[in-house]
This record gives C-alpha cells, structure tokens and sequence, in this order.
C-alpha cells in the first residue's frame, strides 16, 4: 500500500500533465488543433532547451542564474556573425560555442574561487548582459537571412525543427546523464562533493564541464529564439533562469543536487508551458499566469519534499 | 548542600541504549569531574541535566526537588547552564550583547540599551577577572575566549550549576590555566561544577570527587584524593570483550606505505614516522583530538603536509590530493560515512563503482548491467543486508552503510587502507563481520591502519598498537598489551 501511494506520488508531476491537457482540451475548443500544439511546441522550445542545461547543472549541486544573458549575449553574436555573412551553420554554432565559454567561465569561477554558484552566476548574469549591450551598442541585430527563421518557425516532416532538435537534446542529456561518468559524477558531486572528491574523482573539472554543457544548449536556445525573432536581441532573455530553474525543480530535480531527470525536466517545462498556453486561450490575464506558475512551482516542490521524507 | 541528584538515568536512542543508570550527585562549592571512555554516555546525561535532551528513566532531583526539564530555557531558568565544545555563541555580537543575549535591557520605547549592558558586562568582567573586553567582537576570540564568554553568561544568568564538556581540549596550556583558575573562583563563589575530561593529566589540579561512568552506567563515584589514577583508567576501560574479536595473527610483509618524519602546521602533527606493512593491521589509539584523524588527512593528501614524506610500495610519492592518494593505492573510510564516505541519495551500486568507475566503462558509456551485477556479488560476499544495488544507501542501517564504503575501496582493489573509527555507530554484529573484513584484507594481503577509540577492540585486532597523544606517535605497544599501559601513553607526558 505504502510503495503504491510513493508510486503515486512519483508519477504526480506526469499525472498533473496529462490533467492539464485534458482539461483545457475540454475547456477551449482551440486547443488540440493542429496549429495551436505546434506553437506550443514551439513557445516551449526556448526554455525547454534551457532547461536540458540547467538540469545538469543542478543534479551536480550547482546553479546557473545566469542563463538568461548567456542566451541574450550568444543569440546577440550568433546573429552578428549572420549579419557579417557567415552562412547559416556557422552563425548557429558560434551562438553554442559563445553560450559553452559563458558555462565554462562560469565553472571555473565557481572552481577556482571557491564561491558559491549562486553569487559567481548573479555575478555572471550582468556580466554577461552588459558584454551583449556593449557588442551591440544596445541596438539589436536586424540584417538576418531570411533562411535563418527555420530554425525556430520551420517544419520537418510536419513536424516543427525545435521540436526535433529538442528531442534530440534530450536523448543526448538523457544518455550523458544515465549512461556516462561525466552524468554519473555529476550525481556523484551533487550528493556528496566531499565524498566525491575522496574517491578520487576530479571534481573541479567535472563541476566545469557541467557549467560548459549546460551553457551550450543555452546557446542554441538563444539561437532558437533569435530565430524566432529574426532579430539578435542584446536584452533577449530577461528573466529565463526562473523559468529553466522551476521547470527542473517542478520535475523532481533538487536544488541540494544529487536528483533530478531529463524526464522530469521536460514534464516540468511542458507543465508551464500549457499553463501559460491555456491561460492565454481562456483569455486570462498575464499577471494572473504568473500568480499560477508561482503557485504551481511551490505545490510541485511541496508534494515531492512530502514524497522523500517519508521515503527515508 | 547537595545541588544535583541523578537517580538511576535512563536513556535510549532508538533500539541504542546511551544509558542504563547514569548517577551522580554534586554539590554546591565542589568540582565534580566526570570520567569515562568516548561512547560511555557522559555527553548524553550532560544534556539531560541541561534540558537538551529527555530522560526516558530515572529521577533528577534539583536542590531535593524532583525535575524533568524539556529545554535548555527551562534549564537555564532554575540556574543550570552548560559550557559547550562548539561555542553557541553569535559570532559578530560584541562580548557584551552575547552575555545579555535574549535578556537585552530595553528602554522604555523597546530599544535595547547598548550603553548600559556594556557597562554591566564590564563590571562583571573585572569581578571575576576575564581576559576579555566587554566590546570586543566574539568572532575575534579564541576558543578560550569564547568559552570565557558562556561562563559569564551563565554567570550573569544567574546560574548556580555550571557544566564544562572538555573545556580545555582545544585550548593551549596558557589558556588551561586561566580557565583553571576561573573554575577555582566560581567554586569559592559555592557554584557547582561538572567537569567532563579526557586528560588525565589534569585531573587533579582540579576536581574534588569524581564519577566514572561506562557502558551509560555509572561504576564509582568518590573523593578524588582517595583513589589514584591507575585505578580510574581500570574503572574507565574495565570491559569484558567478546571472543567475536579475535582473529589470527600472520607474519607481516613488505611495507606497503611508510611516513618519515611528517608535519603539519594547520592540524598540529609534528614528526610523525610509521610503517604499515602487507598482512598487518596496525593499530592507532589516542585521545579525541591527538591527531590520529588528521595524520588520516595527511596520507589521504586532503590537508598538505609541510615537512616530511611518504613512501608508497619503497617509492617516495606525492601525494596532494585524494586523487593522487586514490590513484597511488590508498583508502581512506573516514570516521563520518554520512557527511565523507556516501553519496546518501543514490543507489548502492552507484557508490560501490564511485572510486572506480573506468571498471565499469565500456567505449566511454557506463556498462551499467556490469555495475549492478558486480555489486551485487560483492554485496552478497560481504553479506550486506539490500534488497538490490538500486537501492539508495541511505536507507541502509549503520553497519550496512559502512560495508558500502569498504566495497567502494574494495572495488577499486586498493591496498592500502586507512580506516578512521571504523565501528562508530553501528551495531555489535555488524561490528565483528567489518573486523571479518578487515582480517580478509590483510590475510589477502593489504596494509591497515586501524584508527580507534575503543580500546578493547583495537587490543584484539590490531597486530600492534601506535598512540598518539597531542599531535605525535607517543609510543608502540606489541600485541597483549594492557589497556592501562594505552591509557598512560595517550593521557601522560612521556617519563623522562
């Protein structure tokens, strides 16, 4: 009885999805249309893709604020390198090589200084920002080829790019975390760094990398949304980290590290983006969605905290 | 006038007995000191006469009234208070807000009266002649300091039992001295005292009765002056020891890890050499604070050594981090498992396979039907008591939890192992099968180190026995040693 109501409670956060999703099929008419569940997809593709990242990132015990300008600074010159003529290809993965130095910057830090995550990354997050407004004068970018909006608008084989790449990523994350010692030392940190570091395994590099994974595909969000855009904005971004942040935490990820899934992220973030999808469909007003997710955020943690103490 | 009675204390933590009949009786304008081995339960009826923990049995009887105090506010309110290891203390409060924390003087409008509790702080500092300034910010003090700091809380709270909990364990002989001669003063001034020690040598510079206990009951209690000390430490250590611990004793062979003349400032080890050879188990008794966790430290390449070196297989090696030490053949199972050996929140097998990892990889993945099934089988040699490797290690008992962390060290094939109080917490089987280990691994071939505070296990697996005692190796006792003659190598200063 007892491992039923665990099980219960572990399936919450998909259960609390698949509610969601029948009850807003019942409550707007638009909602499972073709073209509403695609601008769903890709609405959520930005923070989902963030959120892959962040996840890494808080499983070893870390925490990236500034994810947000990592996404504004490598959209600003993945979009700059566009608009100086470099084919499309490249302009996208300078965007994820920008993003992967910003993550590696910030590991080191947090390595190197022995600071904690949290104040290298608020550091971070206007360091970054303020490198996007001075590259761009403040100004954003404009002059795109116009083949560059597939990224984040296109459609393969009728199904739209980001979701794919998303799929992509996750399956990616997914086997770096579960099936690799880079995935299983990020746990291994997460739960116990001392331990971690007495069994001989190089922490401060692992702790690095994860920061510079998680700062690529944060690159390649900032992309997506420039994409979206059509437009390399210094200011993009704004606010994100709170998004990744509660998508990873809504999907069981602890901010003490140690857990956290790339399952548990995605329903996290689909969590809020249908919130936010319906809230628009049932024409409620933005400033109540945010009463909602914020709502939301602290149930979902409530219910899993619930779940642990009385597993131990 | 008797202050304090303790009648038959009981007290259980969990299916763990901390005491049995814990007595005691102090009167008012004595120093009572209170003896016994670490684990004997002092710790433990020291806060429940403080309000800090709850009798489960027994009578507490406070100026021949009976009590049952539920927090430490109660306890202070009828005038106890207690001197703590760790100082409670706010650290950037001056020495003045401290002492009047929680009883602030305020105006009439609310506001505290800075001005006036300083005064009062400095009278009562002058009074009783403490090396501190009212003004002086607490986080600036040393232990000494600080301590000084309780006791004239305790003092200005009114209190007329004060308890000490080794208040001179960290602090130089200078600073001993003075806190000696504040006791002195606050018995002159008729306060009781209680006065918990592990240093022999200062026994009688400052008790007037003592009470031993052991095994959470109380074995003597008297004048001081009437029994020598000989005869305490046999109080103290007097225990029958179960024949679960014997085991056979083979020739050593080659020396696997050799420290010449090792020194580290940050933890105060000064020259130490040892040897550990194939086949040995070398035992390492000593006080709480000798040193004996640090020299671990040391080896293991977590705190770095300042002068001398250490030999790996013959081999001078350098070793300036876990890793190397990792790397080099070394284990350490630290004397803490929770915060130092396991990582609580994921499975077995994850932390068997955490020091070795590359054993389990296959072209850069993790071979994880490999992990579990290699974990399992080691599991199931070591007999640890899971229902599978998936299983998270912290839902595992004690003695469960640290057979996951000698498998961790055994799945790395270590051969050298250091193993810092390796029976600390965990029950009295499972004890006897991590000493079944350990005599597996040394007939197997491996070098020990057996860090330990309990005496007679040592005495009975170790091959010989190392003691410390304030940051060096003070003597080598061969197998069959008595526990008087560890005591007096760990407690006194080296015969002339």
């Amino acid at each position: 009885m007892k491992l039923k109501a665990g099980m219960l409670q572990r399936l919450l956060p998909f259960l609390s999805l698949i509610i969601l999703f029948v009850a807003l099929s019942i409550a707007s008419p638009y909602f499972l249309t073709a073209n509403n569940l695609t601008s769903v997809a890709r609405q959520t593709a930005v923070f989902n893709t963030m959120a892959l990242g962040m996840t890494i990132v808080i499983i070893s015990g870390g925490i990236d604020l500034s994810v947000g300008s990592i996404l504004g600074l490598s959209g600003l010159v993945g979009t700059m390198a566009l608009e100086a003529g470099y084919p499309i290809v490249v302009g996208v993965l300078a965007g994820i090589v920008i993003g992967m130095l910003c993550g590696f910057l910030n590991g080191l830090l947090v390595t190197r200084l022995r600071i904690p995550p949290f104040v290298v990354t608020l550091g971070t997050l206007g360091i970054y920002r303020g490198l996007a407004l001075i590259f761009s004068n403040g100004l954003p970018v404009h002059k795109i080829p116009a083949a560059f909006s597939f990224l984040g608008e296109g459609n393969l084989l009728g199904i739209p790019f980001v979701a794919w790449m998303l799929v992509i990523c996750a399956v990616l994350v997914h086997v770096v975390l579960e099936h690799t010692r880079l995935g299983r030392y990020a746990f291994a940190i997460g739960s116990n760094k001392i331990a971690s570091i007495y069994a001989g395994i190089p922490v401060d590099f692992h702790i690095t990398a994860v920061y510079a994974i998680g700062g690529a595909l944060t690159g390649l969000a900032g992309m997506i949304e420039a994409s979206r855009l059509m437009t390399g904005q210094p200011t993009a971004g704004q606010g994100y980290e709170l998004q990744a942040i509660a998508a990873v935490v809504i999907g069981g990820g602890s901010l003490n590290g140690g857990e956290g899934s790339v399952v548990g992220t995605l329903i996290g973030a689909f969590i809020m983006g249908l919130l936010s999808n319906g809230a628009d469909l049932l024409n409620i007003s933005n400033y109540w969605q945010q009463v909602i997710i914020g709502s939301v955020i602290i149930l979902a943690v409530t219910l899993d905290e619930v779940r642990k103490r009385r597993a131990v | 006038m008797v202050l304090l009675e303790l009648r038959n204390i009981e007290k259980h933590f969990g299916g763990v007995t901390a005491l049995r009949s814990g007595n005691l009786a102090v009167a008012a304008g004595e120093v009572h000191l209170l003896l016994g081995e670490n684990g004997a339960g002092k710790s433990t009826l020291m806060k429940i006469v403080a309000g800090i923990v709850q009798r489960d049995g027994g009578q507490m009887l406070w100026n021949g009234q009976e009590v049952f105090l539920r927090t430490p506010a109660e306890a202070a309110a009828i005038g106890i208070a207690m001197v703590n290891q760790e100082s409670l203390l706010a650290p950037h409060m001056t020495v003045a807000e401290n002492i009047f924390l929680g009883r602030e003087e305020r105006s009439p409008l609310g506001w505290v009266n800075r001005r006036a509790i300083t005064e009062k702080a400095r009278r009562l500092i002058e009074q009783y002649q403490f090396p501190l300034d009212a003004e002086w910010r607490v986080d600036k003090l040393s232990p000494a300091g600080r301590q000084m700091v309780e006791i004239c809380r305790a003092i200005q709270h009114g209190s007329s039992l004060l308890i000490f909990d080794e208040p001179t364990s960290s602090l130089s002989d200078t600073e001993t001295q003075q806190v000696f001669r504040i006791v002195r003063d606050l018995k002159a001034r008729q306060m009781g005292i209680i006065y918990i020690t592990h240093r022999m040598d200062e026994l009688r510079a400052i008790g007037d009765r003592v009470t031993v206990l052991r095994d959470g009951g109380t074995v003597h209690t008297g004048n001081l002056a009437d029994i020598p000390t000989d005869q305490l430490i046999r109080h103290m250590v007097g225990r029958e020891v179960a024949q679960i611990y014997e085991r056979e004793h083979l020739q050593p062979g080659a020396a696997a890890l050799e420290v010449r003349g090792v020194s580290v400032v940050k933890s105060k080890l000064k020259d130490i050499s040892l040897t550990l050879r194939k086949g040995e188990i070398t035992g390492m008794a000593g006080l709480i604070g000798a040193g004996r966790t640090e020299l671990c430290r040391a080896i293991f390449g977590i705190d770095r050594i300042d002068a001398g070196e250490v030999l790996v297989h013959g081999e001078a090696m350098k070793i300036r981090t876990p890793r190397d030490a990792v790397k080099a053949g070394i284990a350490l199972v630290t004397e803490d498992r929770q915060i130092s050996g396991l990582a609580l929140r994921l499975p077995i097998g994850a932390n068997v396979t955490m020091a070795n990892t590359e054993r389990i990889s296959r072209f850069g993945f993790l071979d994880l039907a490999a992990q579990n099934r290699l974990s399992a089988e080691l599991g199931q040699k070591m007999r640890l008591k899971a229902a599978s490797p998936a299983q998270l290690a912290g839902t595992l008992s004690g003695g469960n939890q640290q057979k996951v962390v000698i498998a961790k060290w055994l799945f790395r094939e270590a051969g050298i192992f250091l193993f810092d109080e390796p029976t600390r917490g965990i029950d009295i089987g499972a004890k006897a099968e991590v000493f079944e280990l350990m005599s597996e691994l040394a007939r197997a071939g491996a070098a020990i180190l057996m860090v330990s505070s309990e005496l007679p296990e040592l005495m009975h697996v170790a091959d010989r026995i190392l003691v410390m005692r304030q940051g060096r190796i003070s003597g080598e006792l061969a197998r069959g040693c008595t526990q008087e003659q560890i005591m007096k190598l760990a407690v006194m200063e080296a015969a002339a």
